[in-house]
């Protein structure tokens, strides 16, 4: 039985929506924040970007296929998950997040087809037997990769990214507006939810890609090119700032209005969320990662690569963190306060093992890491140098000749 | 658009996933979706027949127990209900018509709960402070040694 | 679709409902409505409202709590727990006790005041003190069924405010929207559950579990589109409250003499 401080209501001492609920946001979030700055290359032609703009749509993917699961592993019922699509109740921001998944799932797919067709129709053409027909049905039996098909891809990927980034955003918004349109949680209900969780979203993907572009740059034993790790922070730094600000404007607002919840409110922050909120979100996730980026940008010039590579790297780490806590701040503090406003229960702790449980957090965290590598097994994230047909070993020299019928 | 195959092939696939979907989607919605509201208007029945009632309210009791009845309904406890006090008349009557004998807490917590003296209660309602109003240990079936239930005097 | 109380926001969504509702239909009839797996479970299986003996058209129930009447005996809760079969550690309704200071203000609603209230002594001078007894409000327009995803909350024709256990997905979206903590999980069947207002009991012409045991009339149900009805009559006539009124949730609940600490 949980404690609790001052009065509760009867029923508002469960924390019904547990760590999965956390991790929803937190994995969505790589979703929109990873495709903001794919789309800087791709929709506003951020040259430096180019590094990192393919690795950064494939982890968009990676993050999406699992970004569901919390959801669903967190249902009462998760058996009929399926119910929020098959009769939607269009006043309920859940169902609409059905919907806007699945779209967004839709045109993310398609353009990672037409940004990776080409690859494909390689594939197909060097390899043979079932490996052959996989590819050939990946690219739907037409292997035209003249200019004029290439020229229409181009054009497909333009239109589509145009309408993926704003999908993308709205995605991530809209899980903002689950929080923020809840008007009996006075933690939540703020009009800036959806503006501070797209700015996290961004911030938590702009620095999951610093860590990710580092190791692939590793494992592919490519160069790690110095103008992206710096574009790339830089962006980071605007948006931890922006993200900062709003989350402080929205309490400092609260306090000096003194609303009738900021008295629980400032007492959750000092009490039950000290930690989670004042240390790791504020200090450790906000502070040193605003000081160590201002680094990275300012003094750019007279920063040797691996310094800058160090403290890019440790900036991104930290701040993920800080979003990490962002979200558990939102999720669970908004359920450690009583509706009646008059109490707060004692700290959530997650359960390690089950089904909501630390481990399957862990989980559905590394799970994309897995899709990702799979997905360059099977398509390759970089493009392949010197044209296609670079790396992949599986394919014997002069296999597979274009057009040689299968077997 | 001779060059254009791969997107007339991918629409085409896209297409034909969507009707999937939506024939799928006629197969699982319940029948009576729908029909009163965007919920499934055959639970209202449902809810209708959740479970029997328990709570049968004084006037059945009497049926069967018309002495206690007028007594009660002459008393200061007439608009006590019964099943305060003797549990709900379906613990009583059973659904297969077997009659059981209700538990009844002849103790002084029972007559506690309502009248030993609490602040928030409203001050015209009858209250004792236990301790000072019984000569003596407050335990078992003190309050009916000199009040009885069904007709209180002060 | 008729009813628009729970917060219709007008023709398009009605519109795309229909749609929606077009595109499924048309499936089901070519298929001749073979194979609706999940509506089959009912032991009812027609639709009765209207129907039956009971007419949902001819009736919109509104409850009203006079405080100072209350006595803190627990009896309503213990009767609907054993009514509904309300889990332990659950509640659907329950009774709050205020003791109120100039200074200070303590509550505290022990077990949900199922097996009443002991004396307390409170650290300030108290001015005041009463109890409150709580339930579903019943709103009109309710935040709870506005979230709900796949409409298993919902608003009857006669001012209930439901769960279908069946199509509940157990979100708990539903828990997180309501502002007075109406709802709960249900630990066993993991799907999301309230006061009914006895449903049950209503539609057959009995009162709610804990009217009907309420000992000093505390609690008191009536029906609004009943002429000459006595809870009508106060809701008409006299000065109530509601509980929240700033949420505009449009409580059928309604209460007279409430305190400023009440939320
Ligand atoms: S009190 Fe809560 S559960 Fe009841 S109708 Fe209002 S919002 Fe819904
Ligand atoms: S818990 Fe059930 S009733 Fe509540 S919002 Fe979710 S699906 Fe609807």
């Amino acid at each position: 039985m949980p404690e609790i401080t001052g009065f509760a209501f009867p029923n508002d001492i469960h924390v019904t929506w547990s760590l999965m609920i956390v991790m929803y946001p937190y994995i969505t979030g790589f979703v929109a924040g990873s495709f903001i700055v794919t789309s800087l290359y791709h929709l506003f032609d951020r040259q430096e970007f180019k590094p990192v703009a393919r690795l950064a749509m494939a982890t968009s993917f990676a993050f999406l296929l699992v970004a569901s699961l919390p959801l669903q592993l967190h249902l009462g019922q998760p058996q009929r998950g399926p119910f929020v699509i098959v009769t939607p109740n269009f006043t309920s921001a859940m169902a609409g997040f059905g919907i806007l998944y699945s779209f967004y799932m839709l045109v993310l797919v398609l353009e990672l087809w037409f940004v990776w067709r080409q690859e494909i129709i390689e594939r197909a053409r060097r390899s043979r037997g079932t490996k052959r027909a996989f590819y050939a049905a990946l690219a739907l039996g037409t292997y035209d990769t003249s200019p004029e098909a290439i020229e229409i891809d181009h054009k497909a990927i333009k239109i589509l990214a145009g309408i993926c980034l704003p999908a993308a955003c709205m995605l991530h918004g809209y899980v903002g507006f689950i929080f923020g349109a809840i008007k009996a949680n006075p933690w939540w209900s703020t009009p800036l939810m959806p503006v501070i969780f797209l700015l996290s979203a961004a911030v938590s993907g702009i620095a999951l890609l610093i860590l990710l572009y580092q190791v692939h740059a590793k494992l592919e034993r490519r160069p790690v090119v110095a103008s992206c790790v710096q574009a790339l922070a830089s962006w980071l730094w605007f948006f931890l700032i922006l993200t900062i600000t709003l989350e402080e404007l929205e309490l400092i607002v609260m306090a000096y209005e003194k609303s009738e919840s900021w008295l629980i409110i400032s007492e959750l922050l000092t009490t039950r969320l000290s930690f989670s909120y004042v240390t790791m979100q504020m200090i450790v996730g906000g502070l040193i990662p605003l000081i160590l980026l201002a680094v990275v940008v300012l003094m750019n010039r007279y920063l040797h690569e691996k310094v800058r590579n160090t403290l890019a790297t440790v900036a991104a780490f930290l701040t993920l963190i800080q979003v990490f806590s962002m979200r558990w701040n939102i999720v669970i503090g908004g359920q450690l306060l009583s509706k009646s406003l008059r109490g707060l229960r004692s700290p959530y702790e997650p359960e390690i093992f089950g089904r909501e449980g630390v481990l399957v957090a862990i989980a559905l965290f590394v799970a994309p890491f897995v899709i990702l590598w799979v997905f360059d097994r099977v398509l390759g994230i970089e493009e392949p140098e010197g044209g296609p047909a670079a790396n992949p070993p599986a394919a014997p020299p002069g296999a597979a000749p274009a057009g040689s019928h299968v077997p | 658009m001779e060059h254009g195959k791969h997107v007339f092939r991918i629409v085409i696939l896209v297409a034909v996933i969507l009707a999937v979907v939506l024939l799928a989607r006629g197969f699982l919605v319940p029948r009576t979706y729908g029909l009163y509201g965007r919920y499934r208007g055959a639970n209202v029945a449902q809810q209708m027949d959740a479970r029997p009632v328990l709570y049968a309210g004084a006037a059945a009791c009497a049926d069967c127990h018309s002495d206690e009845a007028t007594k009660r309904a002459a008393g200061a406890h007439k608009n006590v209900n019964c099943e305060v006090c003797h549990a709900p008349l379906g613990a009583h009557i059973l659904a297969d018509g077997s009659v059981v004998k209700p538990p009844v807490d002849r103790s002084f917590t029972l007559c506690a709960r309502c009248h030993r003296k609490v602040a928030a209660r409203p001050a015209g309602f009858p209250q004792v402070d236990l301790e000072q109003h019984v000569n003596g240990p407050v335990e078992g079936k003190v309050c009916l040694e000199c009040h009885d239930p069904h007709s209180p005097k002060p | 679709m008729s009813d628009c109380h729970d917060g219709c926001d007008g023709g398009r969504r009605e519109f795309l409902a229909g749609t929606l509702k077009l595109a499924g239909g048309a499936v089901v009839t070519v298929i001749g409505g073979s194979a609706l797996a999940s509506s089959s479970s009912s032991p009812t299986s027609a639709p009765r409202p209207g129907g039956g003996a009971y007419d949902w058209n001819e009736h919109l129930w509104a409850y009203l709590i006079d405080t100072t009447k209350c006595i803190g005996c627990g009896s309503c809760a213990r009767a609907c727990k054993a009514e509904n079969d309300v889990p332990d550690g659950f509640y659907r309704t329950w009774i709050e006790r205020y003791v109120v200071g100039s200074e200070d203000s303590h509550v505290d609603s022990p077990n949900g005041g199922m097996d009443g209230f002991p004396p307390v002594q409170v650290g300030f001078v108290a001015n005041k003190s009463f109890f409150v007894p709580k339930i579903c409000n019943h709103c009109r327009a309710t935040p709870c069924t506005q979230v709900c995803p796949v409409g298993a909350s919902y608003r009857t024709k006669d001012g209930a405010v439901l769960v279908d256990a069946e199509s509940c997905i157990g979100c708990g979206y539903c828990v997180q929207a309501c502002p007075y903590g109406s709802r709960f999980i249900h630990p066993a069947t993991h799907t999301a559950s309230k006061c009914t207002w006895c449903y049950h009991r209503i539609t057959k012409g009995l009162k709610p579990a804990c009217v009907t045991v309420c000992p000093t009339q505390a609690r008191q149900f009536g029906d609004l589109k009943k002429e000459g009805d006595p809870v009508r009559a106060v809701v008409e006539h006299d000065r109530v409250q509601i509980l929240q009124g700033h949420l505009l949730t449009e409580p059928q609940c309604y209460y007279t003499h409430l305190d400023k600490e009440v939320r």
